[in-house]
């Protein structure tokens, strides 16, 4: 009973590391990146050539993200900032754009084959809890989540870089007169919300098969995941990510039928009671 | 300037051409052909799933289609009329599969219609064809209420299907099963008809062969499962002694990554993937498929050992550098049994193609078949084996194949419903 419950959690961590960096994105830039799940694809597949290079999963696991955060700053700066100033709907279109573009470039690169390395060795046996089976892996994931979230908190508390983040997040125009340099700025939070979803991919490489397009399936989950939370609280992604977890885990356990509808029911909910989201902040 | 050596595409067609013409060819296949005067290519709307995590299905069906097409346009096409073909993004969608159907007859002016991967997609489609009347022949959907409903009872005469229907997943399986010792199985399956329908099936004849087995829990994954964690932990709860499975594609590659992470390999004492022989998988796998794993598919590469086979596994694997999977071997077969059923009805007539096709006999690569004529389903043999790892080859293999005889494990008229 419990322990479906860990192995829901140890699922959510994937979602919460692209939830925390799609989430930190709208927050500090307004900006709804539907090419996040797409980060999460290339962090998959920069990690596999990686592997593939140097045969070690922790190259893989330290350089994939690396790779996508340089992806992640080549879309900010050759992209991205085009559109700030332009409506919402031309931000869509650009990051979708994106999703199409960057699919079909990765089927062409590396083919429509599922890619699958092998697990490292230090990490795939297992722990006996109670009388269940629960996978090293799916621990040092759950690490992983925990460490990111640790680290992201003392990041925006406690540095002065975070400071400034939180502080343009909150009033955009009061933090430019104050003279904090924005442009910069946006193109540091989307490198770092790009690391954070190719962390999630890097990480996913050796346990779900690779393909083009699987990002699309996590990008939709992260979006239930940022609304329940509230779009920009990172609390709240880290919140709804587990919530999102348990849900499926605990659904698939009483009630499979509905397992599916679980979390778009809490959504629903949510947007109901609190539209702002269960960490949001309210806005006008 | 001196002619280039080795292979190019021209080259490539020559050879071809020469094999499909010459004495090598199935002498199903290559019967004398009749001069149609159609003074217009026969054109084959063809759709498969081309995207997402299971889009590798799709590549090999549209390679085994092209195969057959490019053979038989170098051989002089059907009747005397060049083939030309057209893929479409079946995405696994009711509508969309319904929408591509309408634009190949419609817009394109296609002649037949083959490929479908989803069980829901056929059914959809299928119940279209008396609007658009032409052909189709399913060479994936396998749910098997497209023959014994729709073509058996509604006589929805245009449907046609040269894959072998979930009887291989839920009845041969059956066959494989009541041999082992196992009494207690679980199902890890995806969430859809086809998922439910082979679980259904493979319980009611595996407790009617084996009358003391017990099916002790059952997890149904939806379309575009990442993770199956919490499925794995939901049944390996339930202290199955095996496990059946017909996720496919790129879900059964990380159902079986994350199995093994889970220990229910070296935990239960057989797991079984009715799809898992698919070449997408074996490839996807690796050397992370373990040992023993029972797998089928709709067609295997390593079987029949018959001159047809041997030639259809050479020349894809020339073609494409890579072996064939099995929606490759029945789009190749769809392709074929159309230039067969046009040569003998002399005709691209929907009515006279049909009766061509009505009790035709092919040697298709995956052994003899016969097209019944109640139900419009093809009738051949696909063998379950076990997954070992041969260094002979670049994926994984089937070793100890066990055949059953298509008397014992296809479903035939008037189809009695499954009990259970």
């Amino acid at each position: 009973m419990l322990f479906q419950g860990l192995v829901g959690l140890s699922e959510a961590m994937y979602l919460w590391l692209v939830a925390a960096g799609l989430s930190l994105i709208f927050g500090v830039m307004r900006v709804l990146n539907f090419a996040h799940g797409s980060l999460y694809m290339l962090g998959a597949y920069f990690a596999w050539v990686a592997f593939r290079i140097s045969g070690s999963f922790w190259v893989a696991l330290l350089a994939g993200p690396l790779l996508v955060g340089a992806a992640g700053w080549a879309m900010e700066f050759g992209f991205l900032r085009r559109v700030y100033s332009a409506p919402e709907a031309f931000q869509l279109l650009l990051t979708f754009a994106f999703v199409l573009i960057l699919d079909d470039a990765v089927k062409l690169v590396f083919g429509p084959v599922y890619q699958s390395p092998p697990t490292p060795a230090a990490l795939s046996g297992a722990v006996l809890i109670g009388r269940s089976i629960l996978p090293t892996y799916h621990l040092f994931i759950l690490g992983v989540g925990a460490l990111v979230g640790l680290g992201l908190w003392l990041f925006l508390e406690k540095t002065s870089f975070g400071l400034v983040i939180r502080a343009t997040a909150a009033d955009r125009e009061m933090a430019r007169a104050l003279g904090v340099r924005s442009s910069r700025l946006f193109t540091w939070v989307f490198v770092l919300g790009a690391i954070l979803a190719g962390l999630g991919g890097a990480l996913s490489m050796p346990v779900r098969a690779i393909s083009p397009g699987m990002g699309e399936f996590i990008i939709i989950e992260a979006f239930v995941v940022v609304v329940l939370g509230g779009l920009g609280s990172l609390r709240g992604a880290f919140l709804g990510s587990v919530l999102i977890g348990l849900l499926h885990a605990y659904g698939l356990l009483f009630m499979p039928v509905f397992e599916l509808a679980l979390g778009y029911m809490a959504m629903a909910l949510v947007l109901i009671v609190r539209p702002w989201g269960l960490f949001g902040v309210r806005e006008g | 300037m001196a002619p280039r050596r080795g292979t190019t595409r021209r080259r490539f067609l020559q050879t071809t051409a020469l094999a499909a013409a010459g004495l090598a060819a199935p002498k199903a296949f290559s019967a004398a052909a009749p001069d149609l005067k159609l003074k217009k290519p026969i054109k084959i709307g063809c759709q498969t799933i081309l995207s997402g995590p299971l889009g590798g299905y799709g590549e090999f069906m549209r390679k085994g289609a092209t195969l057959a097409m490019e053979q038989i346009n170098a051989a002089g096409g059907i009747g005397g009329s060049p083939v030309e073909m057209n893929f479409r993004d079946e995405e696994l969608k009711v509508d969309v599969g319904v929408k591509n159907a309408r634009y190949f007859v419609d817009d394109w002016g296609a002649d037949f219609l083959i490929g479908i991967d989803s069980s829901a997609v056929a059914l959809a489609v299928g119940e279209i064809m008396p609007t658009l009347n032409k052909v189709l022949i399913v060479t994936h959907g396998a749910t098997e209420k497209y023959n014994e409903d729709l073509v058996y009872k509604r006589h929805v005469r245009q449907c046609f299907r040269v894959c072998v229907p979930v009887y291989q997943d839920g009845i041969a399986s059956a066959l494989v099963a009541k041999d082992l010792p196992v009494k207690r199985w679980a199902t890890i399956s995806p969430d859809y008809e086809y998922g439910h329908t082979s679980w259904k099936m493979f319980r009611a004849y595996l407790k009617r062969f084996k009358p003391d087995v017990e099916f002790v829990g059952e997890s149904f994954a939806k379309f575009g499962t990442v993770d199956f964690s919490s499925h794995i932990s939901k049944v390996m709860g339930l202290n199955p002694e095996g496990i059946f499975s017909t996720e496919w594609g790129g879900e059964a590659v990380t159902m079986v990554k994350q199995a093994k992470l889970f220990k229910v390999f070296e935990n239960t004492k057989a797991f079984m993937i009715g799809m898992g022989s698919a070449m997408d998988v074996l490839q996807g796998l690796g050397a992370d498929y373990p040992d023993g794993t029972w797998a089928s598919g709709r067609y295997y590469f390593g079987y029949p050992d018959t001159p047809e086979n041997k030639k259809f596994v050479a020349d894809f694997r020339k073609r494409f550098d890579t072996y064939p999977s099995y929606p490759s071997e029945t789009a190749y077969t769809a392709v074929y049994a159309l230039k067969k059923a046009v040569e003998k009805a002399k005709s691209i007539e929907t009515e006279k193609v049909i009766e061509a096709l009505e009790g035709m006999e092919l040697d298709r690569p995956a052994g003899k078949c016969v097209i019944r004529k109640e139900d419009h389903q093809a009738v051949y043999a696909v063998p379950w084996g076990q997954i070992k790892h041969d260094p002979k080859f670049p994926m994984p293999i089937l070793t100890n194949l066990k055949v059953f005889s298509t008397d014992e494990y296809y479903r035939k008229p008037p189809f009695a419903p499954v009990e259970g």
